[in-house]
């Protein structure tokens, strides 16, 4: 796929790149479906219960059901709502979650764009997405959903900060910012992968990660059970599917990056074993990292903000700059080492 | 650290566990014996005595009776309506541990959604014709002198 | 330049997944932290005390099941016992026991369905569907019992309605072992979780004297390190016969309650076993006249009910049904210090405090 990139601009070329956009998002429409329905099969057999098995065989058309509920809904906007700001909201919300999937190479052949500065992008725009949560909690005139937009909004800022830190270690390692160039360096027996070298990087970025996405035990913007669904209680039918929609492709696009970013992406864990082709692996790694934030879920009461707000700036973000500088110190030192 | 690693590994031992799920609808729950569910009436062992009616705590029975048509018999009153009330009848079964002859007794049907409120005014052939899953015990004074009888 | 901020009023209202039935409290926030909370009471308001005016005494019993719905078997026996008292009847000790049996499972059942929707509220999702699972047991105990899961209608003045069944009493045999299993999975899924003790710790604290001011009861007052249990204090009933100790301790604050709870829960089965193993024979029910027609006068008769101190106070004139009819309600009492605790915590400390104190609403109401 990365010849497609080189073609020079034409109506033909143009085209293939919209068809592989759009199949890119009906592949990613059907993932976020299943990954919806894994979830809430999951979740059941952790509570000794079994999750949805009735429509459908093994209740495999729950989630199409669901969503074919949203979408036949009655759009009820409320009367003293700012409608511009309500309908725009899910909007913003969204479209970067897709638009980071562009940057997050598959396998060693499949990737939509091959940027030199990866990491940086994927960060400054799932950033965005902050504004669509707050502007739906505020647009929403309700006074609910405006404090957890402005809960969301402090916890999404504050913990993107650690995220991107703690990135950095890894970034330094591998000596480049592009996705493609740090799983490269990854290649060889599982101990190459950064999990283990930069293991202080790797925890305080999948915490940052699941406080990013939301997720329990950070999912104070949605807390069901004191402020009833935070920022998008006023949404019902296809927007609240929008908002749906934006955490599970996001929690995609996490998980696909944690697997790049610190196991190794399409890499075996073995040499011997690369005759299998690098996507099952990928896949593998994708789907541990999916389970462990349902796993997470399923077990972990939800953190209070201040607490939250403490654990970010207080414990984090020392943590990620201590990374750093260790980071630095031992490779000038292995270097000085070599010679 | 320690606890939160412990809370993970319960639930994840909880995955291989058996499920406690009911497959409710495909197969029929049964409850136990003493289940207090919806009434069942028989005509025929009615005396009339209005005792049902009188220690009912929400007054949802009504009933009214004729004089018995056949004269040799010691029944002076037979059953000619019985109503209730099911809206508001709370199940609390005192109308079968008063009745002296066991007329109406309680079942074990606890599936009784409608989609009109009128099918919850029980008449006395609904209540006749519901007959399945008939409790047995009922009238506890009549248990025993049933029981020493026998014995 | 000073920034200036208003108040928001805030509503939470009757309809909330986490004020445990429809109750509402009006809180005036700034920023997160609350400056005043009033707590609105009466959404439930059924009547009960005036509708059992003109009842019988026994007519009244499925009434009181249905005001704290959680532990209707509390509720059945406190009503019984101001019969009992005003009558002076003598209850058979089967009976009694039976009443024991059925009083401590209920406890059990209640402690359960508590800690299942106080995690539920503080986020973990999971605990909830194991305390229902345990309750479920319990439930099906009492269906086999009296022919109800909730509301139970089990106890009458003079004793209780039906024998325990066949094999009743095996069961509940079994149950004990099932359950002291069953606590250790819950103390390692959640009483050591780091985040759930930031969550607890601390949150909620008043000392013994205004508990004791407020008329507190139950685990909100031993939570403060006053040794007061009813079951002790001024048995009832045959809790005299067994043996049990009352959890207490002295920090005042949601984990101190919190732990009280799944002791008591311990405490509960070791009355069970100690009850079962005694399990006299004999009738269930004493020789009590059709209608019942208490002397006249006046008696107040108080239970230990897993919210607190529950008490019936009859006034009969002679007649088949009561002159006036009161319960002293622990969860209405209970949340009277609410008010004066909410002040200077924040929203999420709401439903944590709201929580730990464990009301049922169809009772705060009655």
């Amino acid at each position: 796929m990365g010849e497609l990139l080189t073609l020079p601009l034409s109506w033909g070329s143009f085209l293939t790149f919209v068809l592989m956009a759009v199949v890119l998002l009906l592949i990613i429409l059907f993932m976020v479906t299943y990954a919806i329905y894994a979830e809430r099969k999951i979740l059941g057999y952790m509570q000794s219960r079994i999750g949805p098995n009735r429509t459908g065989k093994f209740g495999l058309l729950q989630t199409p059901a669901d969503v074919l509920k949203l979408l036949i809904k009655e759009d009820v906007i409320p009367e003293k709502a700012e409608r511009p700001l309500f309908k725009l909201a899910p909007i913003i919300a969204f479209v970067p979650s897709f638009v980071v999937l562009a940057t997050i190479p598959y396998s060693e052949n499949m990737y939509f764009a091959n940027l030199d500065i990866g990491v940086l992008y994927y960060v400054a725009l799932s950033g965005l997405s902050v504004i669509g949560i707050v502007l739906g909690g505020w647009a929403s005139n309700n006074k609910y959903s405006l404090i957890g937009g402005m809960r969301s909004a402090a916890q999404l800022v504050s913990y993107a900060i650690p995220l991107v830190i703690s990135a950095v270690g890894v970034v330094l390692m591998s000596g480049t910012m592009n996705l493609m160039g740090i799983v490269e360096r990854q290649s060889g027996w599982f101990w190459n992968w950064n999990f283990i070298p930069q293991i202080l990087a790797f925890v305080v970025f999948v915490i940052s990660a699941i406080a990013e996405l939301n997720r329990t035990p950070f999912d104070l913007p949605e807390a069901e059970s004191e402020l009833v669904a935070g920022y998008h209680v006023e949404y019902s039918g296809f927007r609240f599917a929008f908002f749906m929609l934006t955490e599970y492709v996001y929690m995609i696009a996490m998980s696909a990056l944690i697997t790049n970013l610190f196991f190794g992406g399409w890499h075996a864990p073995a040499p011997f074993l690369e005759f299998i082709p690098g996507f099952i692996w990928f896949l593998l790694k994708f789907c541990g990292v999916f389970f462990f934030i349902i796993w997470l879920r399923g077990t972990m009461p939800r953190i209070r903000i201040d607490q939250l707000m403490s654990l970010g700036w207080r414990v984090l973000l020392p943590m990620s700059l201590a990374n750093i500088f260790v980071t630095a110190i031992v490779m000038e030192i292995i270097k000085a080492i070599n010679g | 650290m320690k606890g939160l690693v412990k809370g993970l590994g319960v639930t994840l031992r909880n995955m291989t566990k058996k499920k406690v799920t009911y497959k409710y609808p495909d197969e029929p729950m049964k409850m136990p014996n003493r289940f207090r569910g919806v009434q069942h009436f028989e005509p025929e062992k009615c005396i009339v005595c209005n005792q049902c009616a009188r220690i009912c705590p929400t007054e949802c029975i009504t009933l009214t009776g004729k004089k018995n048509p056949d004269p040799e018999s010691k029944v002076k009153l037979v059953i000619d309506t019985f109503d209730l009330n099911f809206e508001i009848c709370i199940l609390c079964d005192l109308c079968t541990e008063v009745c002296p002859t066991e007329a109406i007794v309680m079942t074990n049907n606890f599936e009784l959604a409608a989609y009109s409120r009128d099918e919850l005014f029980k008449d006395k052939e609904w209540l006749t014709a519901n007959n399945t899953n008939v409790r047995e015990e009922n009238n506890v004074s009549l248990l025993k002198a049933k029981k020493g009888g026998a014995e | 330049m000073a920034l200036r901020t208003e108040e928001l009023l805030l509503n939470v209202g009757p309809q909330h997944p986490s004020t445990h039935g429809v109750f509402r409290i009006v809180v005036k926030i700034d920023g997160e932290i609350i400056k005043e909370a009033t707590p609105v009471m009466g959404y439930l308001h059924r009547g009960t005390e005036k509708l059992a005016e003109n009842l019988n005494y026994t007519q009244i019993i499925p009434y009181t099941d249905r005001m704290d719905y959680v532990s209707a078997m509390t509720n059945n026996y406190v009503l019984v016992s101001a019969v009992e008292k005003l009558m002076q009847l003598e209850v058979p000790e089967r009976a009694e026991f039976l009443r024991v049996i059925v009083m401590e499972l209920q406890r059990i059942a209640s402690h359960l369905l508590w800690w299942g929707t106080y995690l539920l509220d503080i986020g973990a999702m999971s605990p909830f569907l194991f305390a229902f699972r345990d309750r479920e047991i319990i439930i099906e105990l009492f269906n086999e019992l009296c022919g109800a899961r909730l509301t139970y209608f089990y106890m009458r003045v003079g004793g209780v309605k039906w024998d325990a069944p066949d094999g009743w009493i095996e069961k509940v045999r079994d149950f004990v072992p099932y359950m002291r299993e069953r606590l250790k999975l819950y103390d390692d899924l959640v009483s050591g979780n780091e985040i759930f003790l930031a969550r607890i710790k601390g949150v909620g604290r008043y000392d013994a004297q205004t508990a004791i001011d407020y008329g507190l009861s139950g685990a909100n007052l031993r939570c403060t390190g006053v040794k007061r249990d009813l079951r002790k204090d001024h048995p009832y009933s045959v809790y005299d016969r067994f043996e049990f100790d009352v959890p207490t301790r002295t920090e005042g604050d949601c984990y101190a309650r919190y732990l009280i709870r799944l002791e008591e829960i311990k405490e509960s089965l070791r009355i069970l076993e100690q009850a079962v193993e005694m399990f006299p024979e004999g009738p269930v029910m004493a020789k009590v006249p059709r209608v019942l027609r208490p002397p006249e006068g006046e008696v107040y008769s108080r239970v230990e009910s897993p919210r607190g101190e529950i008490g019936c106070y009859v006034v009969s004139r002679g007649k088949d049904s009561p002159y006036r009819l009161k319960f002293r309600r622990p969860s209405f009492v209970n949340l009277q210090i609410l008010p004066k605790l909410l002040v200077g915590e924040s929203i999420t400390n709401l439903i944590t405090i709201l929580g730990a104190t464990d009301i049922v609403v169809g009772e705060v109401d009655a």
